[in-house]
């Protein structure tokens, strides 16, 4: 190769060779090129990483795909909750030119209703990003989107929607909770089953071009979300409806703080209505006191009262103890463990059967039941009945209160337990105990869901424990029936069952500090027909004041307070199930 | 012997047709690979283009899909409203329709218990006496629970 440089290359005038120039041409442009690499060299290799990950950042999109979370249907498959989209708007003011301020000020405040000197101060105020309106229906989102205003954007979010019900409440709120803006299950069934009902998102991986556009064919990666199951209650949304209202009637004429209504299919288990009062509007729980929110009916315990004394007496009679007609004395009062406890009026009763004792609703004969089982058998049978654990029904938050161990009971603690004081239950526990006796001496366990998209509930296909006989339980059922027919029950008789419904009343003071007050748990449970029943229901009106009660409290009790609500929904239950009298 | 017979190839019979026919040389075949790179090229970017369009075609359809399910929720949702049981009474009684009065309450009873009758002989209490002397104390006290006697 001839350069041209071994050949007389010139010199320069100042006697440098010219080889030297090119060698320090050469040299210059090898060292330029060398930073020009290395420079390369450091933001290929040694930025590569943060480099691709901030490309990617910019084209590659990972969307997560919602699932669809599961519906909620009573037992006639009935639609309870429904998922419903909604809308919310939001500005980025800096995208918004001055002279279509105004302008888009005017219909946001015209569409969403949102205030006019609100939304002119977030569109001055240069920001980003700012939400004008939160959670509205489609048809503001579509007469928004036909505006096509400038800077304006909707985001699509889920919303559950509930039926409406009585006094600008939702149907079941207690029962069925409520999913929050997170998409959580908040209380009740939505809370107990956000597993189930919630499902599992999916996702999308893709690519956007500079219009952030998704490049749908591009290489992507794709996972299907799963959605949730749907689910079938045991619920009766009709009786329900009945229930929600005959509560609220009862309630506001008792002039009570609240009340609670809990029905049940005898043979299964399955809960038919729980209805609470005051409830509240799940659509609307953001704007709702927390504390309406907790139920009544699960997560908190009363002292049931004189409802107590069918498993006290149940007890003694599946034991042998005692028989429904068997004679015993009372004089109105009985001194256990250093106390005197009395019955209820005071009075010398005489020698009475134990039918009379729970048709009149006597401490006395309650105690006497509890004395001749014995206080290891009588502990057995709380357990028996389900009254020492929680019931383990489907719903959030169970509240129970255990007994103490039988070996910590005193002698005066067996006894009021054996007349319902002094023990702390949940409704679910209760009306479980007392639906023993409808269900031929089985326990059947409570709970709410029947089905679970197409499994059924295994608690319906399992054996259901035996707690009495069925003789025990038809005798006891007998005695309920005198309740109603010669007892303390006769204000809850329904038209043409008044000789085939069996029912309790309860009278509890409530304790305050350690000390019982005049403020009274009244309570009545019940069930009909009586020989196969349809289903066994218990009321619970909390601090009634019924009209006249400040000159005789005793009107607060449950035969004026609890039983007229319970006759009520049972007459919508008769009607509706078009159940008819046992024939005799 | 026989001599087993070479087959050629569609691809190689044909440039050498085309070579032969065209007498190209040595530029003219480079021209020819650069067309044919240019045209794969051409061609790649209208497929890649068509996909591209496609998927935005795509896109505006999942939004249309998007909205008609909301709107399917809404009307979902109405459906169900109007079968709920609040909603079903108040149409009733918009078109004049009036629920059945539910049964009177039982407005009295013959009982057994008697508020108003005398009380009756004096109980026998066969408690013994030490037992109602603790009870005495104990009621003097205040530590008494008498007031559950109110449970009924």
């Amino acid at each position: 190769m001839d350069l041209g440089l071994r050949y007389g290359a010139p010199k320069s005038s100042h006697g440098v060779p010219g080889r030297w120039r090119v060698l320090a041409l050469v040299l210059a442009a090898s060292l330029l090129a060398g930073v020009v690499w290395t420079r390369l060299a450091y933001w290929q290799v040694l930025q590569h990483t943060q480099l691709a990950a901030a490309a990617q950042a910019q084209y590659h999109e990972l969307v997560e795909l919602p699932a669809v979370r599961g519906a909620i249907f009573d037992r006639n498959l009935k639609q309870l909750v429904v998922n419903t989209t909604v809308y919310s708007a939001f500005v980025s003011p800096d995208q918004i030119p001055d002279d279509q301020r105004a302008r888009v000020a005017l219909a946001l405040g015209s569409v969403l209703g949102a205030d006019a000197n609100k939304v002119n101060q977030t569109l001055a105020s240069g920001a980003k990003f700012a939400y004008i309106a939160r959670r509205f229906s489609k048809d503001k989102a579509d007469a928004l989107k036909a505006m096509l205003l400038p800077g304006v954007g909707l985001e699509e979010e889920q919303q559950r929607a509930y039926l409406p019900s009585i006094a600008n409440s939702s149907l079941a709120a207690n029962l069925l909770g409520f999913v929050n803006y997170d998409g959580q299950g908040q209380y009740g069934v939505e809370g107990y089953y956000q597993k189930q009902l919630a499902g599992t998102p999916g996702y999308i991986s893709s690519y956007r071009d500079l219009a952030n556009r998704e490049i749908v064919l591009g290489t992507h990666t794709h996972k299907d979300p799963v959605n949730g199951s749907d689910i079938v209650l045991s619920l009766d949304s009709d009786i329900q409806y009945a229930a929600e209202q005959a509560l609220a009637d009862g309630v506001k004429r008792d002039r009570a703080e609240s009340g609670s209504v809990l029905i049940m299919d005898p043979n299964t288990g399955g809960i038919i209505a729980w209805a609470d009062y005051p409830s509240y509007n799940a659509n609307n729980f953001a704007h709702t006191d927390p504390a309406a929110f907790l139920d009544n009916i699960s997560s908190s315990v009363y002292e049931p009262g004189s409802v107590m004394k069918v498993v006290t007496l149940s007890g003694a009679l599946n034991a042998g103890a005692i028989t429904p007609d068997m004679v015993i004395n009372d004089p109105g009062f009985l001194y256990v463990g250093g106390y005197r406890i009395s019955d209820w009026d005071h009075r010398n009763h005489g020698n009475i059967t134990y039918t009379y004792v729970l048709a009149h609703s006597l401490n006395v004969g309650a105690m006497k039941a509890m004395q001749a089982e014995g206080h290891a058998n009588f502990y057995d049978y709380l357990q028996a009945f389900g009254l020492t654990r929680p019931s383990g029904i489907d719903v959030a938050a169970e509240d129970t209160v255990a007994p103490p161990p039988a070996a910590q009971m005193g002698d005066s603690q067996f006894a009021t337990t054996a007349f319902g004081q002094g023990i702390d239950v949940n409704m679910v526990q209760m009306l479980s105990a007392v639906n023993v006796v409808a269900n031929g001496g089985r326990y059947a366990p409570p709970h709410v869901v029947e089905r679970m998209g197409t499994t059924l509930n295994p608690l319906l296909m399992a054996p259901q424990r035996q707690v009495i006989s069925p003789a025990t339980a038809a005798q006891m059922t007998a005695m309920m029936e005198q309740v109603v027919q010669n007892g303390s029950g006769w204000s809850s008789r329904v038209r043409g069952f008044e000789k085939d419904q069996a029912g309790k009343t309860g009278t509890s003071q409530i304790p305050v500090n350690g000390k019982y007050t005049q403020d009274e748990w009244t309570s009545f449970v019940g069930f009909l027909p009586a020989q196969h029943p349809r289903f066994t229901m218990l009321i619970v009106i909390r601090k009634p004041h019924y009209p006249g009660s400040e000159n005789d409290w005793t009107l607060n009790d449950g035969y004026l307070t609890a039983e007229p609500i319970w006759q009520k929904i049972a007459q919508s239950i008769v009607v509706d199930w078009r159940i008819t009298p046992d024939p005799k | 012997m026989r001599r087993r017979r070479r087959t050629r190839g569609f691809v190689q019979v044909a440039s050498a047709a085309a070579s032969d026919r065209l007498r190209l040389n040595s530029f003219g075949h480079a021209y020819l690979a650069v067309g044919i790179v240019l045209g794969a090229i051409l061609i790649y970017l209208a497929l890649a283009a068509q996909a591209t369009q496609a998927s935005y075609d795509i896109t505006h359809l999942q939004d249309q899909q998007r909205a008609l399910l909301a709107e399917q929720d809404q009307l979902r949702y109405q459906e169900v409203t109007l079968h709920a049981p609040a909603q079903v009474e108040q149409q009733a009684s918009k078109s004049g329709m009036q629920r059945v009065p539910p049964a009177n309450y039982v407005a009295s009873a013959p009982v057994a218990i008697d508020l108003q009758a005398p009380v009756g002989a004096p109980p026998t209490d066969s408690t013994p006496l030490w037992e109602r002397a603790v009870a005495v104390v104990a009621d003097k006290l205040g530590v008494s629970r008498d007031a559950m006697a109110a449970t009924k």
